[in-house]
């Protein structure tokens, strides 16, 4: 091999033009018939097509660099996807567990707060005072004192008899509505509070009907409810609730 | 050429190997990489390893096309080829001496077949050293050649490209590649 040798330009030419067969026949009958006699000229034409080749492959290799720039995106995307499909379920699943366990400990937990907070203020409306008897009002003084022993059946049944009489009495409302509250049965303390703060009148103890009001909302889980009413009374400790209830 | 690999067939596929298609090189490189990866990740290699066993089997392919030493038998003969020239080049990396000491291979997943792979140790060497010649040629020449070799430009348009003279552009580059040889040429 004479590697030294240098190559003309026109040699190299007419080999890279061999090599990539654009010799016209005559010019590659010729080309082949001194490759059949010159084993130099065989070697030159061998190296020319190794360096060509080298320098393809050199330019691809570089090339595959840029490419491979591009894979981490379709690759991770590729990948990703997968493990999104995969991961995405988990937290699918993890999303649903979390919810269930969310609506299931405001559903557990909640209410025995919602109770322990109403268990924590309820104190029963302390009735009014019955000192004076004034006849008129005997037998709403009549349930009042047992309301304050605490016989709330006994009190609400006189003065539900009361109240078919006169249904619009907010006094009489309310007390059927603590009454009822004092013995647990929000549910139907309920509709006399809400006619309570619903009258149109000023009513000495509104703010005081819608601390029950609430408290009963409380009781029940509403805590919508409880919030709304509670923040229409001034009483402090309507207050003291309804932050808690805010935090 | 604005098909995408998987729509050539494969004779055309391998055409436009030869022919260095930049978008179907790039497609083909791309698509068949997470494959490698994830077979190289399976078995003891990390990232870097699948990109250089991936580029040396790509390398490896590209060169069996261009020497008519692939032919397809499949639709999908090539990208399987181009996996399995990965899977025994990372199979061959994992038996090494110097690769085994640092890490315990499992042998169970790596009872890789041995391909026949036409394997010619000195135009091996011959090729790595025109290779390493070129990485190293000037810029201005290396481009130049780089055009006119692999992007198969014509000269007219190289020379358009450098706003020179047609001529200008053919004698720099034969001397661009009388420079290249003569690195080669000391090299051996």
């Amino acid at each position: 091999m004479k590697n030294s040798d240098n190559i003309s330009q026109e040699l190299l030419e007419t080999i890279e033009r061999y090599l990539n067969g654009t010799l016209s026949t005559q010019e590659l009958d010729d080309f082949n018939r001194l490759l059949d006699i010159d084993d130099d000229f065989k070697a030159q034409v061998e190296d020319v097509r190794a360096m060509l080749f080298g320098i393809e492959a050199q330019a691809l290799k570089e090339q595959l660099n840029e490419f491979h720039k591009d894979i981490p995106k379709t690759k991770t995307v590729a990948h990703t996807q997968k493990q999104k499909v995969r991961f995405l379920s988990y937290s699918r699943i993890a999303a649903a567990a979390a919810i269930i366990i969310a609506i299931g400990s405001i559903w557990f937990f909640s209410t025995p707060q919602n109770e322990k907070l109403y268990a924590d203020y309820f104190k029963p409306d302390p009735g009014l005072p019955t000192t004076m008897s004034s006849t008129d009002n005997f037998e709403f003084y009549e349930a009042m004192v047992k309301y304050k022993h605490g016989d709330y059946d006994i009190a609400i049944s006189k003065w539900n008899a009361l109240y078919e009489s006169k249904p619009d009495n907010d006094t009489l409302n309310y007390f059927l509505g603590v009454a009822h509250l004092a013995n647990r049965k929000e549910a139907e303390a309920i509709p006399f509070l809400e006619r309570t703060v619903q009258s149109k009148k000023d009513f000495v103890l509104i703010n005081d009907a819608y601390y029950y009001l609430g408290l009963a909302y409380l009781q029940q889980g509403n805590i919508e409810l409880a919030k709304t009413n509670l923040s229409q009374s001034d009483n402090d400790i309507a207050k003291e609730i309804l932050s808690k209830l805010t935090d | 050429m604005g098909k995408t690999v998987h729509v050539l067939s494969q004779s055309q596929l391998i055409d436009a190997i030869k022919s260095n298609d930049a978008k179907v090189l790039k497609e083909l490189y791309t698509r068949n990489y997470p494959k490698v990866e994830a077979l190289v990740l399976k078995n003891s290699g990390s990232i870097a390893h699948a990109k250089d066993i991936y580029q040396e089997a790509f390398i490896t392919v590209w060169t069996h096309v261009k020497q008519n030493k692939f032919e397809p038998q499949n639709d999908t003969a090539l990208q399987g080829y181009l996996y399995r020239i990965s899977k025994n080049k990372w199979t061959d990396v994992l038996r090494s001496k110097s690769f085994k000491d640092v890490k315990s291979l499992d042998k169970d997943n790596l009872r890789a077949v041995k391909d026949d792979e036409t394997y010619n140790e000195p135009e091996n060497k011959k090729l790595k050293i025109t290779m390493a010649a070129f990485e190293n040629l000037g810029q201005p020449c290396k481009q130049l050649l780089k055009t006119f070799y692999f992007e198969k430009k014509s000269l007219k348009e190289i020379s358009e490209e450098l706003n020179i003279e047609e001529n200008t552009a053919r004698n720099k580059k034969y001397r661009c590649m009388q420079k290249l040889r003569a690195v080669v040429l000391a090299s051996k």
